[in-house]
């Protein structure tokens, strides 16, 4: 059909232009991530990975080990629970101080933003392996972690949801005298209520993944439960345990969607502000928090001792002196660039498999495999890929493609959903074929969205891919998971440095890409 | 509009007074009063440490009068930071974990007992490649190690190796770390790595209780002897607790059936006493394979 010049694609050599262009900068991306699709499909590989998939069958199901499940499962609830709580204490002041909402002129605080960039920048994973240190053996760990990471997470986007707000009513406010408390109290936040509860929701559910992931550190939880199946390659108490997390996942997802819409309604109007629903929520949250908070039995008084406070300084300053020696400087370079490599190469797979999936027929059979991708881990499809790949750096890409086209393919396909319809149909009416009609009549539509989620998910997986190391996909985890148990403290400081300066490039690089793009 | 703040403020006090409440409620875990505290580092799976740890556990609460408990971990630095943070009391260490406390706890953690077979321990290179027949054989293969501070799993197999000439991270293709002695052989027997390294102990225990298909993953190179596991006390615990400690281990018989039982889940003929000294040959192999600074 393509042969007929009628309906060839007028733009194709620009785009095929374009196409080799893009290959040829990634080449070296694709050589550090040792990507080699033959290894996939050899035949001892397949025989390895046929024969664990299939002990994952029947799922281990032993009274004692589903004690266990069950244990773990509310520790990880529980973890996520309570990190949260302890994230949105910190949240709140911290994104006051850093917001320019409300203030006489929008000078913003440079300190607060440095602390938030620093907070968000060092992935909740390696957080929790300082933790586990200082304050080893349980769930302590996870919900500091948690709690520090989601806490700048929240008020960097605390702060910029007052920012987006309409300034009117607090400048308003402000110029009849009031402080700027007040005029965010009353000027911004009955504005930005809905979207500030409905993010935070959504934080939560985030956290119970989080949580899990945290547990492959000895953070507690299922995390913790399926590293050892996963390790020992048991099958059958790993699907066991994957389908509590997907139970655990889909409940959390219920229950966010439930609360979001919700809030989408506006209240009934009554005498009263503090309505019936919402007491029941309030107390159903307090309820929560201290029901978590009491099932983990974490020795908060314990953490403020002095001794505490001298051994958490003591590991802190470990950390003053990075070795920044050139041999050991050109080593974590060389993981930085394989762990950059992971990131990129593992987030152009899974546009490519993400936008496939999300043009595929039928919807609802396809939309149950993108759950299906994006419900299992990254740390988890890593240990599935190790095997089909071996260990190493094409291990972790494969599985960082693995779960985000899981993601990005629903948001693709909601994307597409909403695209306008009419370009669409003005090209098939002229006669134009689907394949043409779809390149120029939706696909331009809806290109920056794409684009923007892409790159989101990629400052998303570069945090990722830096820990992926530690289930053995090399880069700057493996480094530091070594470093640290060895209590080589200099050396750890400096790839945690490394792993900083990248997300923070990253996260650069995404925002002058999107800004470009819009 | 209104509504929806008062509801917003409504939810913060909510949340102020929740957390307020349980850190007033959730105080310290406690000091080890009449309890003392055990742990090992994880060099098998939990669920099996805790397994062999049972009826000793309940044999040192006999012996010393006090309640013990089990406090399990997933990584070995993790132990030797709880040693030195007072944690934990009582640990069953590594030879190099053992150094690593005394470095951590500036000399003050003692070895009071290790079993007979730790003074002549020994480490197993296995694979499941037909090619593999000697450790230059491993040039450009995957490798996998235990934990990175496994004294049997990590350091002395790096020594050796070492001393054969084969640098790890620049002559194998991928190294991976499996994390305990009974996954390293998973990873290997899964193709995962193509060879591996682990705790003699452990190997013969796998092939004993038939865990491992021997006709598909096999023993190519076995390291020259040293010194490895003890039971290590943190130094200012009480000299009596340390001595009914030591006296407990040391009067395990195996003539006694009860006492067989422990020390068949230790894998032990019997416990002999040990001093610091012991463990300076780990302790210089450390330094030359660049894993202690």
């Amino acid at each position: 059909m393509l042969l007929n010049p009628a309906d060839r694609d007028p733009a194709a050599t620009r785009r095929l232009a374009a196409l080799l262009a893009a290959l040829a900068i990634l080449w070296p991306l694709l050589q550090a991530a040792e990507v080699k699709p033959g290894a996939l499909f050899a035949a001892d590989n397949l025989k390895v990975i046929g024969g664990f998939l299939a002990a994952f069958l029947p799922p281990e199901t032993g009274i004692e080990f589903l004690g266990y499940l069950g244990k773990a499962t509310l520790e990880t609830l529980a973890i996520a629970t309570a990190g949260l709580a302890l994230a949105w204490i910190l949240a709140v002041p911290l994104a006051y101080l850093a917001s320019g909402a409300g203030r006489e002129k929008a000078s913003l605080n440079p300190v607060s933003r440095f602390l938030l960039t620093l907070l968000r920048g060092i992935p909740e994973l390696v957080w929790a392996l300082l933790f586990v240190r200082v304050f080893g053996l349980g769930p302590a760990a996870g919900v500091l972690a948690l709690g520090l990471t989601y806490g700048g997470m929240l008020a960097k986007v605390y702060a910029e949801i007052l920012e987006s707000a309409d300034p009117r009513p607090a400048r308003a406010l402000r110029q009849a005298g009031a402080g700027r408390p007040a005029a965010i109290a009353y000027g911004l936040l009955p504005q930005a209520a809905k979207e500030l509860v409905s993010y935070t929701v959504y934080r939560w559910e985030c956290a119970i993944r989080a949580s899990v992931v945290m547990g492959f550190v000895g953070a507690g939880g299922l995390g913790q439960l399926m590293d050892q199946a996963m390790k020992m390659l048991n099958g059958g108490e790993a699907a066991s345990i994957l389908l509590a997390f997907m139970a655990l996942v889909m409940a959390a997802d219920g229950l966010s969607h439930w609360l979001r819409r919700r809030l989408e309604k506006p209240a009934a109007p009554r005498a009263a502000a503090f309505g019936p629903g919402m007491a029941g929520l309030s107390l159903g949250l307090a309820a929560a928090v201290l029901a978590s908070f009491g099932f983990l039995d974490i020795g908060f008084g314990a953490l403020f001792t002095r001794e505490a406070a001298s051994s958490m300084g003591e590991f802190a300053a470990n950390f003053l002196a990075p070795d920044l020696s050139g041999e050991w400087l050109l080593k974590v370079a060389k993981g930085a660039w394989e762990t950059l490599a992971m990131s990129a190469v593992g987030t152009l797979l899974a546009a490519a498999a993400g936008l496939l999936l999300a043009l595929g027929r039928p919807r609802f059979l396809f939309g149950l495999g993108l759950n299906a991708l994006r419900s299992v881990p990254e740390l988890v499809w890593a240990t599935i890929t190790a095997l089909a790949v071996g260990l190493g750096p094409f291990a972790g890409t494969l599985a960082l493609a693995l779960h985000t086209a899981g993601v990005l393919g629903r948001l693709y396909a909601e994307a597409l959903e909403n695209a306008p319809a009419a370009p669409n149909q003005a090209l098939r009416l002229a006669g134009a074929p689907r394949s043409i009609a779809f390149l120029h009549g939706t696909l331009p539509e809806v290109f920056p969205q794409l684009l923007a989620y892409t790159l989101y998910r990629w400052e998303m997986n570069i945090r990722m891919a830096a820990i992926l190391g530690f289930v053995g996909a090399g880069g700057l985890g493996q480094l530091l998971y070594f470093e640290l148990s060895l209590f080589h403290y200099a050396q750890a400081s400096t790839v945690i440095a490394a792993m900083l300066i990248l997300s923070v490039t990253v996260d650069w690089g995404s925002a002058w890409l999107r800004r470009r793009s819009a | 509009m209104i509504r929806s703040t008062s509801r917003r403020l409504a939810l913060k006090g909510a949340l102020a007074c929740a957390l307020a409440a349980s850190l007033s409620f959730s105080l310290p875990a406690g000091a080890a009063d009449g309890v003392l505290r055990v742990s090992a580092i994880p060099d098998e799976a939990p669920t099996e440490l805790q397994r062999k740890f049972a009826p000793l556990g309940k044999y040192l609460e006999a012996q010393t009068g006090m309640k013990v408990s089990f406090v399990p971990v997933s990584d070995y630095a993790t132990v030797v930071e709880s040693l030195a943070s007072r944690k934990i009391d009582l640990a069953w260490l590594g030879g190099f974990t053992f150094v690593q406390a005394k470095v951590r706890t500036n000399g003050t953690a003692i070895p009071i007992v290790q079993r007979e077979e730790d003074a002549k321990f020994t480490s197993k290179f296995i694979t499941a490649d037909p090619n593999i027949k000697a450790l230059s054989d491993l040039k450009g293969k995957t490798f996998a190690f235990g934990a990175p501070s496994s004294t049997s799993g990590s350091l002395m197999p790096r020594y050796f190796l070492q001393q054969a000439g084969l640098n790890p991270e620049k002559d194998f293709k991928n190294v991976a770390f499996s994390g305990a002695h009974d996954a390293t052989v998973a990873f290997v027997a899964a193709g995962k790595a193509d060879a591996g390294v682990l705790n003699a102990s452990v190997w013969d225990k796998l092939v004993e209780q038939k865990k491992v298909d021997t006709a598909k993953v096999r023993v190519f190179a076995t390291t020259p002897t040293y010194f490895d596991y003890n039971w290590t006390v943190r130094g200012d615990l009480d000299p009596a607790l340390v001595k009914k400690l030591t006296d407990a281990f040391l009067k395990l018989d195996p003539a006694n059936p009860e006492h067989k039982e422990i020390m068949a889940l230790q894998r032990a003929s019997k416990f002999i006493p040990t001093k610091k000294e012991n463990y300076e040959g780990i302790e210089k192999a450390a330094h030359a394979a660049g894993l202690l600074k």
